[in-house]
């Protein structure tokens, strides 16, 4: 081995190694064996090339023209459009040259230029070859992976032992050694593959870090951050202060041993605090498996030979299970949130407030939103928990349980609050409660809760506001029924848990449709269900529970509104109905897209009244509200028109999907942004919890219940004729036709006179046909008259001759609500006793003098005397009595006319008339149609009343009855001449009127001396003035 | 040897070597890891690096050329 142009002995260390470098270089180009001297190929090229490093004629590297060539290629790999292999030319030079040499630690250096143009001059066309940066990239990261400093040492320590810090790497041990890195590549991966379990995890970390990390104090590093096993009952082995005061437990231990003779130490295991305070954070967290709280059939337990050095274990345990009762709550509040999500399957086993068949019914919503409410509020909680752990985990504070329980003293009162409401509201109800009953019972409880805290004022903020935010959320499945119920008229409770419940069997367009559709669970509805919780209660715990919970038998907090809210659903209900007849849905969808829900109008007062500088956070709601405006919009257009043209269009669907993805997040967003609000602001106590809800909840259901209560009205009035159908009645009915039904009445009252019989159907129907048609073409053919015969005995009577006869008039619905079959049978009372006075009246209006004049003096004309008139009769005695007989039957007719005709005016002008007048300015005004049937009922009783028609005064009546009665008779001998008279009759008739009148007089007098009946003022006074003449 | 050699440079410095070693396989200059390794401590040690690449390239000739003619006499 000649040397090349030195020799060996004289050569420097870094000429050694070039020439170990280019023997290497030269080997692995050509690949000949460096002892194969036999041709000297090996000295040939090792000569050329040392002559070609020593004498070149090329430059020194320019790092420019690197760059440059860099440039280019990149430039030309765009250019042939390999994008990717471009992308990684340029990602990796500009690392390359920005990462250190092995023994240049320095970036961007001569030497980096000088590789670089190196593989640049060999570079052999890079555009041609295929080139995949990926998969090699993975290769070597995997290969990065392996421990090379382990391997190589574990190797070393084998031969060396561990003291040898840089092995002589002599040529042939190192070829021995070269067939061992493929063979323990299987080992280094058997090393992550054995640790599953966790204590084998432990052991193995130890020396595995210790390796790793190479730092001599690795393992006692780890024993300081991983937390000994002291849940497997071994005895523990960290090492704690000598103070004094950290041993107190061994300490009064001793004590005990000492002085009792009979004390026995028992086996304990020793935590440290640190350990108890994570579990107790753990607990509260909803952890169900732990070592120091044990959980037994729902119940916590803190086991009873835990004990920690600083305290004895007494005291310890005092402490843990305050603990203890604070985590028993979470585990219900936890498992109630679980049953509610359907989560836990042993719910329907042992759930006290499970709901049975869960799978069949409909959700039951007020739970679902009690527990999303607390759910929310267990996220916060878990939340600050966590931070506790952290400050733990950290050590940057002192974190002793005190502290921990003084810190979380406000939750854990609020657990308390949350813990208490719980079991009123919803544990202890009985599982076989309605929903309805349940759902009331619970946002009774909140509301009373609410109100109790409340009055306590501000010493209660946070309890307040806490309870607050979860009556918001749970009353929403309520509001959003309102709401649904008042502004679409349709009343979707699948679950029942609504106060108000329709009735199925009842059509919307039925008569009875206003009264029989809902039933309101109110009192009566409740007391049965209440006296069984109540007994369940009084059986269970004490009684008190039961009386608190029967006050509140219904959503108190709806009940002042709750007369609106009936009534704008129904009306709302019944104005859809009308409506859909009309077809004009399209316009109702997208006007309902701009609408804002009961419950959003109801969270945007609360916040505007609770606002105290927290202007931004409303604004951006309010901007995330118009978004999901405009979304709700897009969508029901879209919807639309996918009804209109029966189009399945796939990709509309998945929009529409899209559509109510954002729109659920927004809504999150939105609420969850809320009730953080509404916690934060505590001055929700400020004003008083009623007041809050009187300006917030209340005047946007009355909004609503004056707008679809107006609209109906006004749909009523409008669409449907309402006032038109309530003046044809008081037409007809009350005779205000006058002239019609005098046509009518007058028919009937001649056949009468004329004795002909006139109770026949046909010829009433027609004779009101012929009256009603020429002036209220309309109305004739919903009228029609009837005749039923009534008993005998009042019949020998001729003022009850018309008994039996009935008016009808058929109303169509849905005016039918207003004017019911029970209106009309009053209208018919009314209406006989106009008839019966428009009798009297008439038959003593068609009376003429000549006839009686003329019955007189009959019997003489047949004697043969000359007949004039006016000529006195001649004869003595017998026509003098005639004389008088007629003078007084004119005076007593004059007298019944005068009855009569006050009578008539009475009740035509001061009853009828003055009320109709009044009804038609109420009708005018009526709000909404409970109110509208309400004063048509009035209406209807106050002439009913003031036409003396009620069983009170039903002795008046008699008497008018009498008179009336007197003056039919007093017509009809009229009729039939002087001969059918005798005096005495006469007399009686006079004598009777009299009396009939005296009485009349004497308590109508007293009744309008006391005052109580102004009406009757004008006719007792017009009465008085026949007496007077009398 | 030289392997060894080539992992420990790896594993102290992965990042340059790999990197390298991409940009070669770019520019398709055929050589392996361990030729590259040599390369780079030549160019360290102030070789010139277009002599090293010419002299590369006549070594990789002549042993074609040597590799031919055996292949013909054999």
């Amino acid at each position: 081995m000649a040397a090349p142009l030195t020799s060996p002995g004289r050569r420097s260390r870094f000429e050694q190694e070039q020439d170990r470098a280019v023997r290497a270089l030269i080997r692995s180009v050509t690949g000949l064996p460096e002892e194969e001297l036999g041709d000297g190929r090996f000295q040939t090229a090792l000569n050329f090339a040392w002559s070609n490093f020593r004498f070149h004629r090329f430059l020194d590297v320019n790092s420019h023209k690197v760059e440059r060539t860099i440039e280019g290629i990149h430039e030309k790999l765009v250019v042939h459009s390999d994008l990717r292999k471009a992308a990684s030319w340029k990602r990796l030079t500009e690392k390359f040259l920005n990462s250190p040499l092995p023994s240049i630690e320095e970036t961007k250096t001569d030497t980096h230029y000088s590789i670089l143009s190196l593989l640049l001059c060999l570079s052999d066309s890079p555009s041609n070859t295929t080139y995949v940066e990926k998969p090699r990239d993975k290769e070597v990261e995997k290969e990065e992976e392996f421990d090379w400093g382990k391997y190589l040492m574990e190797g070393e320590e084998i031969y060396f032992g561990p003291g040898v810090d840089t092995p002589d790497w002599s040529g042939e041990s190192e070829e021995e050694e070269d067939t061992q890195p493929l063979s323990r590549e299987d080992s280094g991966i058997q090393v992550d593959r054995t640790p599953l379990e966790d204590q084998d995890l432990n052991k193995k970390t130890v020396p595995n870090a210790s390796w790793k990390v190479g730092e001599p104090d690795a393992r006692s590093w780890l024993e300081q951050h991983v937390v000994p096993q002291y849940w497997t009952g071994r005895a523990p082995r960290f090492s704690h202060s000598l103070h004094l005061h950290s041993n107190l437990a061994a300490v009064w231990d001793h004590q005990l041993y000492t002085s009792d003779p009979l004390y026995v130490p028992e086996e304990r295991t020793l935590v440290t605090e640190t350990q108890v305070i994570r579990e107790t954070l753990w607990l509260l967290s909803g952890v169900k498996k732990l070592f120091i709280f044990q959980l037994n059939d729902g119940k916590v337990a803190v086991r009873n030979d835990i004990i920690v050095t600083h305290l004895t274990h007494n005291c310890l345990r005092s402490v843990l299970e305050q603990i203890a009762a604070y985590g028993q709550v979470v585990f219900r509040l936890q498992k109630f949130i679980d049953e509610v999500m359907g989560h836990s399957p042993e719910s329907i086993m042992h759930g006290t407030v499970s709901t049975p068949k869960k799978t069949t019914e409909a959700p039951f919503r007020t739970y679902q939103a009690f527990m999303w409410a607390l759910y929310k509020y267990f996220i916060s909680f878990k939340e600050e928990l966590t931070e506790i752990e952290k400050c733990i985990i950290n050590k940057d504070k002192t974190v002793t349980l005190s502290i921990v329980i003084d810190k979380l003293s406000p939750r854990l009162a609020q657990l308390k609050v949350l813990h208490k409401v719980f079991s009123t509201g919803v544990a202890e109800v009985p599982p076989d409660t309605r929903n309805v009953v349940r759902a009331s019972h619970l946002l009774n409880t909140l509301y009373k809760a609410i109100l109790e805290y409340d009055s306590v004022g501000e010493a209660s903020e946070q309890t307040v506001s806490l309870l607050f935010s979860l009556w918001v959320e749970t009353v929403r499945p309520y509001l959003q029924t309102v709401d649904e119920w008042i502004v679409h008229g349709n009343l979707f409770d699948p679950a029942k848990e609504f106060i108000i419940q329709r009735n199925k069997n009842v059509p919307v367009n039925h008569r009875d449709f206003w009264y029989a559709t809902y039933t309101l669970y109110s009192v009566s509805e409740k007391t049965e269900n209440e006296e069984k919780m109540s007994d369940n209660a009084s059986a269970s715990s004490g009684s008190d529970q039961a009386p608190s919970s029967r006050q509140h038998t219904m959503v108190s907090f709806l009940k002042p509104v709750l007369k609106q809210i009936i009534m704008a659903g129904k009306s709302m209900q019944l104005l859809k109905n009308l409506q859909c007849k009309d077809g004009t849905p399209q316009q109702a969808a997208s006007r309902d897209a701009e609408r804002k829900s009961l419950y959003t109008l109801f969270l945007e007062s609360v916040q505007s009244r609770l606002r105290h500088g927290e202007e931004s956070v409303s604004d951006t709601i309010t901007e995330q509200q118009a978004t999901k405006q405009s979304l709700i919009k897009m969508q029901s257009i879209a919807e639309r028109h996918l009804e209109l043209d029966d189009v399945h269009d796939p990709l509309l669907a998945i929009n529409f999907a899209r559509l109510y993805l954002e729109q659920s997040d927004f809504h999150e967003k939105f609420t969850g942004g809320d009730v953080c609000v509404d916690r934060s602001s505590e001055s929700v106590t400020c004003q008083t919890f009623e007041l809050t809800l009187r300006s917030c909840l209340y005047p946007h259901i009355d909004k609503q219940y004056l707008e679809c209560c107006g609209n109906l009205m006004q749909t009523l009035k409008k669409d449907y004729r309402l006032v038109e159908y309530l003046q044809a009645m008081r037409n007809f009915f009350l005779l205000e036709a006058g002239d019609t039904m005098y046509d009518f009445y007058t028919s009937i009252f001649d056949k009468i006179r004329e004795k002909e019989t006139w109770q026949n159907v046909a010829f009433l129907n027609v004779q009101l046909q012929e009256a009603v048609g020429q002036r209220y073409p309309e109305d004739s053919a919903r009228l029609s008259i009837s005749f039923e015969s009534v008993d005998t005995a009042k019949k020998k009577l001729p003022v009850h001759t018309l008994d039996g006869l009935t008016l009808s008039y058929k109303v169509p619905w849905p005016v039918d609500i207003v004017i019911s079959l029970e209106c009309q049978k009053i209208y018919n009372q009314v209406f006989l006793l106009l008839l019966q006075i428009k009798w009297a009246k008439y038959s003593l209006d068609v009376l003429r003098f000549d006839e009686l004049v003329c019955a007189a003096e009959s019997p003489q004309i047949k004697e043969g005397a000359s007949l004039e008139q006016g000529m006195r009769p001649p004869l003595g005695p017998q026509s003098e009595s005639i004389k008088q007989q007629i003078h007084r039957m004119f005076l007593l007719r004059v007298k019944l006319m005068h009855f009569v005709n006050s009578l008539h005016n009475y009740i035509m002008t001061r009853i009828l008339h003055s009320t109709g007048l009044e009804f038609q300015h109420q009708v005018e005004e009526a709000k909404d149609l409970d109110q509208l049937i309400k004063i048509h009922y009035r209406y209807l009783s106050t002439i009913h009343d003031r036409c003396l028609l009620r069983e009170k005064v039903s002795f008046v009546k008699e008497a008018i009855m009498k008179v009336l009665n007197l003056v039919l008779m007093f017509a009809d001998r009229w009729q039939a001449g002087l001969r059918a008279w005798k005096m005495e009759s006469i007399e009686k008739m006079e004598s009777d009127f009299k009396n009939c009148h005296m009485f009349l007089v004497t308590v109508l007098n007293k009744a309008v001396c006391r005052g109580s009946f102004p009406h009757l003022e004008s006719l007792a006074l017009s009465l008085m003035a026949g007496m007077e003449q009398s | 040897m030289f392997k060894i050699i080539l992992y420990i440079l790896m594993a102290e410095f992965p990042v340059a070597t790999r990197v390298l070693f991409e940009i070669s396989r770019i520019l398709n200059t055929g050589l392996d890891m361990e030729t590259l390794s040599i390369c780079v401590r030549l160019c360290e040690q102030g070789i010139n690096p277009e002599a090293l690449s010419s002299v590369i390239k006549e070594l990789r000739k002549a042993t074609e050329a040597l590799k031919a003619a055996e292949n013909m006499t054999g």
